[in-house]
């Protein structure tokens, strides 16, 4: 086979991914030439979201497990990037009580993103093996509990995050670009974990687990790695974002945070990266408007008091929405693959009945 | 042990137990962790607040609130939990959480993002001597209300149809459709119940904060899961069970942490009762009837 | 030619995307004690778990003394006078004997008739009178079974489903099970029964449906199947289980 065929081939095997990229290219592309700086900036964030929302589903989506950590992993990822990267005159400024040692330290941005994602997976890998015994209700509020944990020592540890008031002055890094390729590699990343042995293990374990272990998957390995993984993806991305926005406090990786990461994979579908993708695209899209709607209404005065909270509102009932006209997302449990292949299977499955 | 730490922690204790048996309830039916209970406390404080800007006397902004608590934990189940039930309970959870974030930006688009003063009757601050320890009185009544609210109940589960049918529905729901009893009807039992579990405990909540805000219900869920895990999440009784350890355990870190921990007492709180479900997922009280003998 | 009690006409069903069912009909008379027949998976608590209401068909219709009771929710169908045995007794197993029985006659509760009805009960099942206030889960098997069917009986119903009754129990007991079914029979009450026991089933009743496959393969009147159907070839393996002893 030439290259051209083996390539089409290739690609339309693993068409999930290419579906992915290809658009998510072309529009970063086409802003970045034509877009004003605030759909750049748009843009930009819709691909770190996209990353956030990746790491999760790596996760959640596989393992079925509901998890509200993982934006703790995210919390963790930002600090260690930022605190690692930030010249020390605007640490010592910023973060009055912050250790000499940390002040003193400063890498270029690039590995502190990669040892933020590191921290981060090192943390995850130290705390989370006997979580991931516990499943339904106990697996998911004991996740709840350890992220107001993550929370709590965000908040008081101020030697080292500034407390509650705002760690700020990290340099700023992510540029469109670097979100997208961020996304992209994100992607991959997704894709080849769920296709991989370790991933199908986890998903067989989401589906029954019960099953799964008589047939000798070890449920709690699968999804400890899935777990690590997912992570160090959430790290990586917290990272990414820390340098993009280059402010910001533990209130970023909290409840409200959480929930915007949680509507758009399940509004997209938690199941599978494509649902992801059309997840975080559509919540973007809808947040964007909504916050337009927001100001202009409280610039307008049309109303006596000032609108807050709409977006979130707005948001809430639109999930739900989703949730009771399709709970498996928009895009469903499957990956979306090229239609040709879809029909394809369908008669080969009905032959063999 | 002397009386203050004891009636202290008892009311905590009961004050948690509330909380807990209130989201194990609905638990127990639809297998469903309530993210929108803590907001259902929340509406309780909010009601008080607004009844007694509108002039109600002390005892009807209380009866209000309870009401208030109660119908809309009714409404958001069948508003939201009943459609999204017929097409898929594992994603009941997540709704919740969406119904937790409306009702939290309702108020807060409504009333204010900040903190409302909550007023409360004059007894509330009041404290009494007993043996020579002084007592706030609420924490005595928190105890009373609590003591008759759980025997209510217990009369309730026990002794009606519709507790029997609650607790048969808890166990299996299909069978107890199977029976005739609207599964609705029982459901929408388990919310009301819930509604003014969450009111009367919200009562005493905001006060002791005197104050009420968006985010009010935050804590009080939290509490409400922890405990309920801990109990073991399959009866009432492990509720009430684990809302008082959860209680002690308050009251001892607090006692037992140097001053500079004391803000970190939460996360040890959580990291502890993690390390208690990692040892032993199923709580406190194991499960009594579970499998049949075969033979 | 009088219209049956339960009529199933030709209904699929589904779990999801797994089809279960390719269209079955049958046809239950007033007075009959009729047998579902079939190895596991054939689809006979499929069928049963449609004419109560747990299952929506996606086609077909089920018809129960006239009426149309094919998209009816479970309460309704029950209120209608159907009351099913589930497979594998689902007793209620933290709720006392009392209690079970109780909720099985909630939807005919009449409080004049209570007592006597649990009288008749504790007739038919002497073991539920002696453990009355005991919680079902303490039961053995074989008791279990007859809480069952006894919780189902308080609902009076019009067409009583059994739900493989002897699954799980020992022979001694599967007797006094399909001895029970014809002393029931004896009272006049219309009996479905669903049972993998071929052989067992096929002494107790009028007539036989035998599925396989989610669809009817063979049917007629108890003694033509047991004539003329090699019951064995139908069943994987040919050998017949002596005792029809279930593979669990």
């Amino acid at each position: 086979m030439s290259i051209m065929q083996r390539s089409l081939a290739w690609a339309r095997s693993h068409s999930t991914v290419v579906q992915a990229i290809i658009p998510l290219i072309l529009a970063g592309v086409l802003v970045q030439m034509f877009g004003s700086s605030l759909l750049v900036n748009v843009y930009t964030f819709f691909c770190v979201s996209l990353m956030m929302v990746l790491g999760v589903q790596v996760f959640m989506g596989n393992s079925g497990i509901l998890s509200f950590l993982h934006v703790g992993f995210v919390g963790v990822g930002a600090y260690a990037s930022g605190i690692l990267s930030t010249p020390p005159a605007v640490k010592a400024m910023g973060v009055p009580n912050m250790f000499p040692a940390l002040v003193d330290l400063q890498i270029p941005v690039l590995p502190a993103i990669l040892l933020g994602d590191i921290v981060a997976a090192i943390i995850a890998a130290a705390i989370s093996y006997p979580m991931m015994r516990l499943s339904d209700a106990v697996g998911v509020i004991t996740l709840f509990a350890t992220l107001i944990v993550f929370h709590v020592i965000m908040t008081q540890w101020d030697n080292v995050t500034n407390g509650p008031r705002t760690f700020f002055g990290v340099p700023e890094y992510t540029t469109l670009t670097v979100a997208l390729v961020g996304a992209l590699l994100m992607i991959v990343l997704a894709y080849w974990f769920r296709e991989s042995s370790m991933g199908l293990r986890v998903r067989a374990s989401r589906d029954d687990r019960h099953a799964a272990a008589a047939t000798g998957i070890n449920v709690v390995r699968a999804r400890y790695v899935a777990f690590v993984l997912s992570a160090l993806m959430a790290g990586l991305a917290g990272g990414v974002w820390a340098h993009f926005i280059t402010s910001f406090s533990p209130k970023a990786f909290y409840m409200s945070e959480m929930f915007v990461l949680l509507s758009m994979i399940v509004i997209g579908g938690a199941g599978s990266i494509s649902g992801a993708v059309v997840g975080t695209t559509v919540v973007t899209i809808a947040r964007e408007v909504l916050r337009q709607v927001e100001a202009s209404i409280n610039n307008a005065h049309v109303l006596s008091f000032e609108v807050f909270g709409l977006t979130e509102l707005v948001m809430a009932i639109l999930m739900v929405a989703v949730l009771i006209w399709r709970p498996q997302g928009i895009v469903g449990g499957q990956e979306l693959k090229l239609s040709r292949l879809r029909f394809k299977k369908k008669k080969e499955e009905v032959s063999n009945v | 042990m002397n009386l203050e730490f004891l009636i202290n922690t008892l009311s905590l204790g009961s004050l948690y137990a509330l909380l807990a048996v209130g989201l194990v309830l609905v638990y127990g039916i639809l297998k469903l962790v309530n993210f929108a209970y803590g907001e259902y406390l929340m509406v309780a404080g909010y009601a008080i607040y607004l009844s007694a800007i509108l002039g109600a006397p002390w005892w009807a902004t209380l009866i209000i609130a309870v009401v208030a608590s109660m119908l809309v934990s009714f409404f958001t189940e069948i508003a939201a939990f009943r459609p999204v039930r017929t097409k898929s309970m594992d994603a009941l959870l997540v709704t919740s959480f969406a119904v937790s974030i409306f009702l939290q930006n309702i108020v807060l688009l409504t009333i204010s993002p900040r903190a409302r003063a909550v007023p409360l009757p004059d007894f509330f601050s009041k404290t009494v001597v007993i043996s020579g320890a002084t007592l706030p009185l609420r924490n005595l009544l928190v105890i009373g209300t609590t003591a008759v609210v759980l025997v209510l109940l217990s009369f309730l589960m026990k002794k009606t149809v519709l507790g029997m049918a609650m607790r048969a529905a808890a166990d299996k729901f299909t069978t107890t459709r199977l029976m005739g009893v609207p599964a609705n009807f029982v459901i929408s039992a388990a919310f009301l119940i819930s509604g003014f579990l969450a009111g009367v405990a919200g009562i005493f909540w905001v006060g002791r904060s005197g104050s009420v805000d968006p985010l009010t219900g935050a804590a009080p869920l939290l509490i409400a899961f922890i405990a309920t895990v801990m109990g073991g999440m399959n009866s009432p009784i492990g509720a009430v069970v684990g809302g008082f350890v959860y209680g002690l355990l308050f009251n001892i870190l607090s006692i037992a942490l140097p001053a500079s921990m004391i803000s970190y007492r939460d996360a040890f709180m959580f990291a502890i009762v993690v390390l208690f479900l990692l040892f032993r997922p199923e709580g406190i009280i194991r499960r009594g009837y579970t499998e049949e003998r075969v033979g | 030619m009088t219209t049956p009690m339960l009529k199933v006409d030709d209904i699929h069903a589904s779990y999801g995307a797994v089809r279960a069912l390719h269209g079955i009909s049958l046809e239950v008379n007033e007075g009959e004690v009729v047998a579902l027949l079939g190895i596991n998976g054939a689809g006979k608590s499929t069928t049963l778990k449609s004419i109560t209401g747990v299952l929506r068909p996606t086609s077909g219709s089920v018809t129960f003394l006239g009426e149309d009771i094919t998209s009816r929710s479970p309460e309704k169908i029950v209120k209608r006078g159907i009351s099913l045995v589930p497979e594998g007794r689902e007793i209620f197993g933290a709720l006392t004997v009392e209690e079970n029985l109780r909720l099985g006659a909630f939807v005919s509760y009449q409080r004049d008739r209570y007592k006597a009805d649990l009288k008749e009960m504790f007739e038919l099942f002497p073991i539920l009178e002696e453990r009355f206030h005991q919680p079902g889960g303490l039961l053995s098997g074989g008791e279990q079974q007859m809480l069952a069917i006894a919780r189902a009986l308080m609902a009076h119903p019009k067409l009583l489903m059994l739900d493989e009754p002897s699954l799980g129990l020992s022979p001694a007991i599967t007797d006094d099970v399909f001895a029970l079914i014809t002393s029931l029979r004896e009272r006049g009450l219309t009996i479905l029964l669903v049972e993998q026991n071929a052989e067992r089933a096929l002494e107790v009743v009028d007539k036989a449906y035998l599925l396989a496959n989610g669809l009817v393969e063979v049917s007629g009147s108890a003694e033509d199947i047991k004539k003329q159907v090699d019951i064995a070839s139908v069943y994987l393996g040919g050998e017949d289980a002596e005792g029809g002893e279930v593979q669990l």
